[in-house]
């Protein structure tokens, strides 16, 4: 029936997703996808790394899985790939069911793929990309929580990951323009204006719930006066919870709808809106999927971009926020794509008393929210939340009322532990507090 | 799943706080219930008025509505919504109605 170490649960939880497809799993067919995934990924480079690997530790002190569960070795990343490829080589792809479907619930639930382990290893061994093997293995194995796997047929029938339909989405675009001309008489979301400077993209969050932030760079853009526009097709979403789920080819599409969008529209330059996943899908794993060592078109952060309009002086800051304000650095930003600086030059621009946690940088913790671990949904919640206290104990420490959260996995997830944690504070992403910072020249206003 | 008990009515819920049962198990006891965990003070018309609006889009549809035809059909312009459900029309309003949490990054 297959091998591979079952261990004893901490949380007994029940995801349709994960429960239905391991009974209809043989040990002839997981062998099949194991070592299949094993040979199109270079068994070689795989086997390299876990031979490398000292078991020095160094790896799980660098976890807030391991930090906040009392540092209990199977929340190591080290005790992650232990218990899923370690074994998977050691039995040569011959692994039970229950065994995938634990593999499954470490890969999806235990680990962010926040990469704080990669950067802490003495051999560099790239744990977060091994953990990404394995979720692939588990998604050809059909073992996806089910909230998560539904973000991904979302993004396969729809293209954005909240089922948003064409109409839905320019309806939305329209209304938030009317509503931002409410303060700016003329504020314009200019859509498919070929040739624009600026292709603005968003995730699917922003028009279903969030749609107010949609006007507020509506309004920021007319302030600065940025030749902007916003696609009113496919390829709006830059978001990809394929790539978390291991549904590659899915993820493919999915950028190359974004990319699409933009040549199309002979845009000179993406810009993103706040999320973080959204951009590791296309400096780092999207576009490499396609075949591209970097994005195929320039493309900017929302930090970056706000940081550029301060330098240049586009736009002024003219009311500073009083309250002491953090910053949560998002992993796929800062320690995967270095804009910690651009981040401070913009809060601390906007806030009186702007005050680092600790660590901070590419060494902060991971929110426990991206990487999927949100997107898996209500069952997983507690444990999440449980799974990081030492984010709570690090923004607790700060003193600040205001968390500054530039994406929106790390938004809900810290929002989710201000409630739990019940710390005297709230979180935003900068862009609702920028709006409030900035000069809205007489002429332009209502 | 956790069991919660209000009003002599028992209602199980996911961990998110929505209820696993969905509108099948919703009743008004449950809005109550809801309006104490999100801090609402006063229980309006208006309330009322959304409750109705996203079970009656849920029913025909089987997802929530988009917040733009959540603004349109109430009236209701996205500030009153906050308004009216502080954590938000996906969690606050969508969790009250007996929704099921929105899936995605929210």
């Amino acid at each position: 029936m297959g091998g591979g170490t079952i261990l004893p649960r901490k949380w007994d939880i029940t995801d349709i997703g994960l429960e239905e497809p391991a009974k209809k799993l043989t040990p002839q067919k997981i062998e099949q996808i194991v070592n299949g995934v094993l040979e199109k990924e270079g068994v070689a480079r795989i086997k390299t790394y876990v031979n490398t690997c000292i078991h020095c530790g160094l790896c799980a002190v660098a976890c807030h899985h391991y930090l906040s569960n009392d540092c209990d070795p199977r929340f190591a990343p080290v005790g992650k790939v232990k218990n899923t490829l370690w074994e998977m080589l050691k039995h040569k792809g011959k692994m039970s069911p229950e065994f995938m479907k634990q593999a499954a619930e470490i890969s999806y639930t235990e680990c962010n793929v926040c990469m704080r382990c990669s950067m802490y290893c003495p051999f560099g061994i790239d744990i977060a990309y091994m953990i990404s093997v394995v979720r692939r293995m588990c998604h050809l194995c059909g073992l996806v929580p089910q909230y998560l796997q539904d973000t991904v047929n979302s993004h396969a029938v729809t293209m954005n990951q909240m089922w948003v339909k064409q109409d839905e989405w320019i309806d939305t675009l329209q209304w938030q323009e009317e509503e931002a001309q409410a303060e700016v008489p003329s504020v314009r979301i200019p859509l498919d204006k070929e040739g624009a400077d600026v292709m603005y993209s968003v995730i699917g969050p922003e028009p279903k719930f969030l749609a107010q932030l949609i006007g507020y760079m509506a309004i920021l853009m007319r302030v600065a006066g940025i030749d902007w526009t916003m696609p009113s097709f496919d390829g709006w979403d830059n978001s990809d919870m394929a790539m978390y789920s291991g549904d590659w080819e899915i993820m493919g599409r999915v950028k190359k709808a974004h990319f699409e969008a933009a040549m199309r529209l002979r845009c000179k330059k993406i810009v993103m809106g706040e999320c973080g996943h959204a951009f590791r899908s296309v400096y780092d794993r999207g576009n490499r999927w396609l075949g591209w060592q970097m994005h195929p078109i320039p493309i900017v952060h929302a930090i970056q971009f706000y940081a550029e309009l301060l330098r240049s002086g586009r736009i002024k800051i003219v009311r500073k926020i009083k309250e002491p304000a953090t910053l949560h650095d998002p992993c796929n930003l800062m320690r995967g794509r270095g804009l910690m600086d651009d981040a401070r030059y913009v809060l601390k621009a906007m806030c009186e008393d702007f005050r680092e946690m600790y660590p901070n940088r590419e060494h902060n913790y991971c929110c426990n929210a991206g990487g999927d671990v949100i997107n898996c949904g209500p069952p997983w919640k507690k444990k999440r939340v449980e799974s990081n206290r030492v984010k709570a104990e690090q923004i607790a420490a700060t003193g600040a009322k205001i968390v500054f959260t530039p994406c929106h996995n790390c938004h809900s997830g810290i929002e989710d532990i201000i409630n739990y944690y019940h710390l005297p504070c709230h979180n935003y992403f900068i862009l609702e507090k920028l709006i409030e910072c900035i000069e809205i020249p007489e002429e332009l206003k209502a | 799943m956790p069991v919660v008990e209000y009003k002599g009515k028992k209602f199980e819920v996911d961990e998110d706080g929505f209820l696993a049962g969905g509108i099948d198990d919703w009743c008004p006891e449950w809005v109550d219930y809801v309006k104490e965990q999100e801090g609402i003070k006063e229980l309006t018309a208006d309330h009322w008025k959304c409750i109705h609006f996203l079970q009656d889009y849920y029913k025909k549809h089987g997802i929530a509505p988009m917040v733009r035809v959540f603004s349109k059909v109430t009236g209701f312009k996205l500030k009153k919504i906050y308004e009216l459900f502080p954590s938000g029309p996906g969690k606050g309003a969508c969790k009250m109605a007996g929704l099921p949490k929105p899936t995605g990054c929210v």
